[in-house]
């Protein structure tokens, strides 16, 4: 595969820049390349989050003396909400997420993540819902009920005004980016590795995202679907939560920590990933366990989802069942303190330096585990009982989060600052941002955790004197105001190097992963060609590989075809198996945003009738984003390749695409499993739930659309399989007469929706039914419209024998339609008949 | 020093009662425990940086990162988590409802709303608002509910908290060793005025509780010089106002002993001279967003007769 | 399954996570439709639930013996996926049994 070529480097340089090059002025806005994307979002991050500190110093303002008029109530409480909320959703998972997405595919010798539009496209939907959310703020209109929205309080009823839906809609919004980076992320990493880059030869920070991608796929949905039930029930009237019809306010909390509790992992992960990466760079020292860690990253992963109900230690849930949940918290412990060790063994095995980024990495080692300790007191119920909802637990998320995030996050971006600027950042602004940073962060929050344990509940605007509160608050207050300045300096610093930095040389601190091979700062496409990777530490091994790559000695170094290209490799193996060819720039991604941005404003608004036609102009942007594939004239018309190497994805039956809509498709499990559970969980524990003796829904009617459904995914599997063998004989006119069928199965649903008598405002039995069945009623009915586009494909010749893939990734919407519709058959026809007998 | 800093009217670490002294002791032990693991962290952490570095070939650097990941990752967790559940959780029957030997524990209802308590005592049919007066040494059944969003009951010094949600009731077991006051406070944010629902305890030796509840359990009388502020209170105030003999509204909060009670709107306003009349004319500045409409239509006169008349409210 | 799958990454801790969801749900389920009496641990549900714990347990233990004593594949991406593998279930066998400690000491419905 590797030859070398006659062209001169700088030649070749220039080639692939006609192709993978970026735009400049307003068509910049098109760009779908993972370095500017990722870059973005970073940058937005950082906004949001000087906008979420500012509102930290609000409150701290506010609470520097007992009963101080500076914040009135209303303010307040939207200004916790807000910090809360931003931090979270608008700094936190978007700035991991913006890391890795600028990073993975430069760590795994990649040009590009395999989704690019994708990550455009959660980029502008991160902007749109962010901007949506903080704008509320200008408005005088934020979101007052805290960020975890407890109902009934964010319901109509006790929040009548627009407040909350800002917060449903925003948030929601700005999910749909961090749900698409996750697939995305997730497919890469398993699917686009240099040749030779097995699993156990990934670098640490590729598995710790690779996890967190899942984790986010798995952990984003349940908070999706709770608020679209709550927003249903405010604005449609229907019930979910409310007791009095047969709801549960505990249904939200249940959603809302099956996402929350995951999320704090979500953010720790990537940043004790960039401590693993970090770490045996400065210790100049290979990791110390590996494989260690790898189990680490994995069980925290999977204890993360375990432990949801520790934020629910007070509801009354029986003790043993609290038991659980309390033993599961603490086992997080075990994962965690193996990596604190193998870290630790890494330090103590090499020859460490200390520089700023150490110095950060050394922050983050005293308060992150200050911080997990005092989680393992939390996790002890009786304990719990006490400080739970105190300024102990605030005190706690913040060593966890700002510890476990910030630091390593900051020590993160010093060690990257030579790739984003090509210049090295001053040691001595560094060292003054980190001291002031760490002394006013331990001043806010060490302090606080007496406060709380003298009994200061959290989300209180103002508190009387006399409690012994006011000398802990007033240190808290200046300490917040030490640590701002120590935030200001780091950004100055950042800020001032850009101009100012000393060049960086080629892999100026030496690093092992390939990231490090690409120009400073790189060029769009990372490397001219794709090395093969023999080791966990490739530049080690080779320091010479940037060299080598520039000069085009290794895989897929010519541009001539005019395709954007990279590998597709095997996900355990890392062996290449196809040529992945990708989408360049495209606008589609920011008129799709803009126009779900028109979705949310109209839902605010209550203009339902635009919000419906802006949510069909947003599926026929999406389905033009699925037509510019494969063999279309704008994608790869000309599949041939170079003698020797694979064909190219949509030529085979193994492209990434079947990936992402496979993760996808999980992730929407996860969303239809969740509202399947909150069936059965109204069913057993809701107080007032009445469930007519008969229901409501035509069994015989639903019955026999399921046999229907079923015919026709055995029809469309036989007919992929055929495909597969090469056959590809009468495929338009099967394809058609599929989509007929389907049609007639989707209108038959949509008749059982119509012909049941249901009323969802005043029962929580007939919304979710009604819900349900809508869910299933959109999925069914996009199955017949996405084989009819693949039946007009095959009439243009774009699918095809030559081009077999895009009908098996069609199967699986297909399969997923049949496996919930007879889990909704399962839990909404035949379990209550089976209870009820 | 440090024990004084642990005091406060609501310090969890100055407990009265068995549960919450159960878990401050969990508060102690937790906190040496995991101080020390901290500071062995760290001191190890910066030793591995300031030592002088030595070689170690990769088998060694293995070997001697499998020996620090499985005393410090493995062992040492999880010996602490499984002495912390052995110890730990057991401490939590403390707190539940078990049933009892001897005589059955006293039952209170408390009520959450935004943003003050309903307290009803249902043996006696005794009712108050935004104080809960207990017999000190008897265990007491606190059963919680609320009547709008959730809030959640949290007395520190006799014990931890329990959300009180819409539609169910659950039961707190509380036992106050000493006589004296201590302070409760809503845990759970519950809207606009979170921060001013606060909650007066007082525990009352056995005489002193029983005299209490005695003395509520008629009504005052009214003396003559009143009759005028009750004529103006009942159909007004009295719509939403309970007020034993006089009026009977549910909305609000139980008047019947409001001259007795350390402070108005739930913590907001402590009883000093002249507290009634400002609380009846300041509340929607005090305590904004309150359920109380304003009086301004009233005349002072009027304001103030009902003032001096709540004020004897005291049996 | 042959030893080597990815999908040993992940297995055993998908079991214990469907595990944590059954006793979850059973103790809800148990009291919900027959609450055995208060006070006592040892009912009919403690020892229902405290024999599921046993089994998984025992399964993922099981698993991960099966996994360490796995002729050693010829990959060496598979070889880690063994060793990994064995560990995720030794990890999840050692959860299963410390999450279900409670059952022994604690009154199921209070």
């Amino acid at each position: 595969m590797s030859e070398t070529r006659a062209q001169s480097p700088e030649r070749l340089h220039q080639d692939f820049h006609a192709v993978w090059g970026n735009p400049t002025g307003w068509r910049a806005l098109s760009i779908v390349n993972h370095t500017s994307i990722g870059l973005r979002f970073m940058l937005t991050g950082t906004v949001f989050f000087l906008i979420g500190g500012l509102l930290a110093m609000l409150i701290r303002a506010q609470l520097a003396r007992p009963e101080l008029p500076l914040i009135d109530h209303q303010t307040y409480n939207q200004l916790f909400t807000l910090h809360g909320s931003v931090m979270m959703f608008l700094f936190a998972v978007p700035m991991v997420e913006g890391l890795a997405v600028y990073l993975i595919p430069k760590m795994l010798g990649a040009r590009d993540l395999v989704f690019p539009r994708l990550s455009a496209f959660g980029y502008w939907c991160y902007l749109f819902g962010g901007t949506i959310l903080v704008s509320s703020l200008a408005l005088g209109l934020a979101p007052n009920g805290g960020w975890f929205m407890y109902t009934p309080l964010s319901s109509a009823a006790h929040s009548p005004g627009v407040n909350a839906d800002f917060w449903l809609i925003g948030i929601t919004f700005v999910e749909i980016s961090s749900v698409a980076g996750g697939v995305e992320l997730a497919v890469s990493i398993l699917r686009s590795r240099a040749p030779g880059m097995s699993l156990d030869r990934m670098p640490l920070f590729a598995w710790y995202m690779l996890v967190t991608s899942l984790m986010i796929v798995f952990g984003f949905p349940p908070l999706i679907l709770g608020s679209i039930l709550l927003e249903l029930e405010r604005a449609a009237g229907f019930a979910f939560f409310d007791v009095a019809r047969g709801g549960d306010p505990l249904l939200w909390q249940h959603l809302f920590w099956l996402f929350g509790h995951p999320e704090v992992y979500i953010i720790f992960l990537p940043a004790a990933g960039i401590v693993s990466t970090l770490l045996p760079v400065f210790a100049r020292r290979p990791l110390v366990g590996y494989r260690w860690l790898v189990l680490a990253v994995i069980g925290t992963g999977f204890l993360s989802f375990g432990l949801w109900v520790h934020h629910m230690f007070t509801v009354g849930i029986p003790l043993l069942g609290q038991a659980f949940f309390s033993a599961a918290s603490m086992l997080v412990a075990v994962p965690t303190g193996i990596q604190v060790f193998a870290w630790l063994a890494t330090l103590w095995t090499g020859r460490p330096l200390f520089n700023v980024p150490m110095l950060w990495l050394v922050g983050f080692l005293v308060i992150f585990v200050a911080g997990g300790l005092t989680g393992v007191m939390l996790a002890l119920v009786p304990f719990d009982w006490q400080v739970h909802d105190s300024h102990f637990v605030v005190a706690h998320m913040h060593y966890v989060l700002v510890g476990g995030m910030l630091f390593p996050l900051i020590a993160g971006l010093y060690y990257w600052l030579p790739h984003f600027s090509g210049r090295l950042p001053s040691e001595r602004l560094g060292r003054w941002g980190f001291w002031l940073t760490f002394v006013g962060f331990n001043a806010t929050f060490l302090v606080m955790h007496w406060t709380g344990l003298l009994g200061m509940p959290r989300r209180v605007y103002t508190y009387p004197a006399g409690l012994g509160w006011a000398l802990p608050n007033l240190i808290s207050s200046v300490g917040s105001f030490v640590m701002a300045m120590g935030v200001a300096m780091v950004l100055l610093d950042i800020g001032l190097h850009f101009r100012f930095g000393r060049r960086a040389g080629d892999n100026p601190w030496q690093a092992d992963t390939l990231e490090w091979a690409t120009a400073l700062p790189p060029a769009a496409y990372n490397f001219v060609s794709l090395p093969a990777c023999t080791s966990r530490h490739p530049l080690w091994e080779n320091p010479a590989l940037g060299q080598s790559i520039a000069e085009g000695r290794h895989g897929l170094p010519t541009i001539d075809h005019g395709r954007r290209e990279t590998w597709g490799s095997d996900p355990l193996s890392g062996q290449v198996r196809e040529i992945i060819h990708l989408p360049g720039n495209s606008w589609l991604p920011l008129y799709a945003a803009l126009v779900l941005t028109v979705v949310c404003l109209s839902l605010l608004n209550g203009a339902y009738a635009l919000a419906g036609v802006a949510a069909l102009a947003t599926l026929g942007i999406l389905l033009r984003w699925s037509w510019v594939n494969g063999a279309h004239p704008l994608a790869a018309p000309d599949a041939r390749t170079r003698p020797g190497d694979p064909p190219l994805h949509s030529r085979t039956f193994d492209g990434p695409g079947l990936w992402g809509m496979g993760t996808t498709l999980l992730a929407n499990g996860v969303l239809f499993f969740s509202l399947i559970f909150a069936w059965f969980y109204l069913w057993t524990v809701a107080p007032n739930w009445q469930p007519p003796a008969r229901s409501p829904l035509p069994g015989l009617a639903l019955l026999l659309d399921g046999l229907l459904l079923g015919a026709i995914v055995l029809g469309f599997r036989w007919l992929v399989r055929r495909l597969r063998r090469g056959n590809h004989r009468r495929l338009e006119g099967a394809l058609w007469m599929l989509a007929a069928l389907g049609l007639l199965q989707a209108a038959g649903l949509s008749w059982v929706l119509a012909a049941t008598p249901l009323a969802p405002t005043a029962s929580a039995h007939d919304a979710l039914i009604a819900v349900t069945l809508g869910y299933l009623l959109l999925h069914c009915a996009l199955a017949p419209l996405f084989t009819a586009l693949q039946a007009w494909r095959v009439r243009l010749g774009l699918v095809g024998e030559r081009a077999p893939y895009e009908p098996a990734v069609v199967l699986q919407w297909w399969d997923y339609c049949l496996l919930t519709f007879w889990a909704s058959y399962f839990a909404l026809v035949l379990f209550p008949r089976g209870i009820g007998a | 020093m440090l024990l004084a800093g642990c005091q406060g009217p609501q310090s969890a670490l100055d407990p009265a009662g068995p549960a919450a002294q159960a878990a401050a002791w969990l508060w102690w032990g937790m906190f040496a425990w995991f101080g020390l693991v901290l500071l062995l962290v760290v001191f190890l952490w910066l030793l591995a940086l300031r030592r002088a570095p030595r070689h170690y070939t990769p088998e060694q650097a293995r070997r001697l990162g499998r020996r620090w990941i499985i005393a410090g990752g493995v062992l040492l967790p999880g010996f602490s988590i499984l002495v912390l559940l052995a110890f730990g959780i057991p401490l939590g029957l403390r707190m539940l409802p078990l049933p009892l030997d001897g005589p059955p524990p006293l039952r209170i209802e408390v009520t959450g709303h935004q943003w003050w308590w309903a307290v009803r005592y249902p043996e006696t049919g005794v009712v108050t608002a935004n104080q809960l007066i207990l017999p000190v040494g008897r265990p007491v059944d606190v059963e919680v509910a609320s009547a709008d969003v959730i809030h959640a009951f949290w007395v520190p010094r006799l014990g931890g908290k329990l959300d009180m949600l819409p539609g169910r009731r659950a039961t707190l077991r509380l036992q106050a060793d000493r006589a004296g006051r201590y302070r409760g406070q809503c845990a759970e944010f519950c809207g606009a005025q979170h921060a001013h629902m606060a909650l007066a305890v007082e525990a009352l030796e056995t005489p002193a509780f029983e005299a209490w509840q005695a003395a509520r359990r008629t009504a005052s009388p009214i003396a003559p010089e009143h009759a005028a502020a009750v004529e103006a209170f009942r159909p007004y105030c009295g719509e939403c106002h309970r007020v034993a003999g006089v009026s009977d509204g549910r909305r609000a909060p139980d008047l019947s002993d409001v001259g007795a009670r350390p402070s108005l709107g739930a913590g907001t306003l402590a009883r000093e001279e002249g507290a009634m009349r400002r609380w009846l004319r300041e509340h929607q500045r005090l305590k904004p967003h309150n359920g109380m409409p304003r009086h301004d239509h009233l005349p002072e006169a009027s304001l103030d007769a009902i003032a001096a008349w709540l004020e004897t409210l005291a049996p | 399954m042959r030893p080597g799958h990815p999908l040993q990454l992940a297995l055993g801790l998908i079991v214990w996570s469907l595990w944590l969801v059954a006793v979850y749900a059973g103790l809800s389920l148990g009291c919900l439709l027959a609450r055995p009496g208060d006070g006592l641990p040892a009912t009919w549900l403690n020892g229902l639930l405290g024999l599921f714990t046993l089994l998984t347990a025992a399964w993922l233990f099981g698993c991960a013996w099966w996994l360490w004593r796995a002729p050693p594949p010829a990959l060496a991406a598979r070889r880690f996926v063994v060793r990994v593998g064995a560990a995720v279930h030794l990890l999840a066998a050692l959860a299963t049994l410390f999450v279900g400690l409670p059952i022994l000491t604690l009154p199921p419905c209070l």
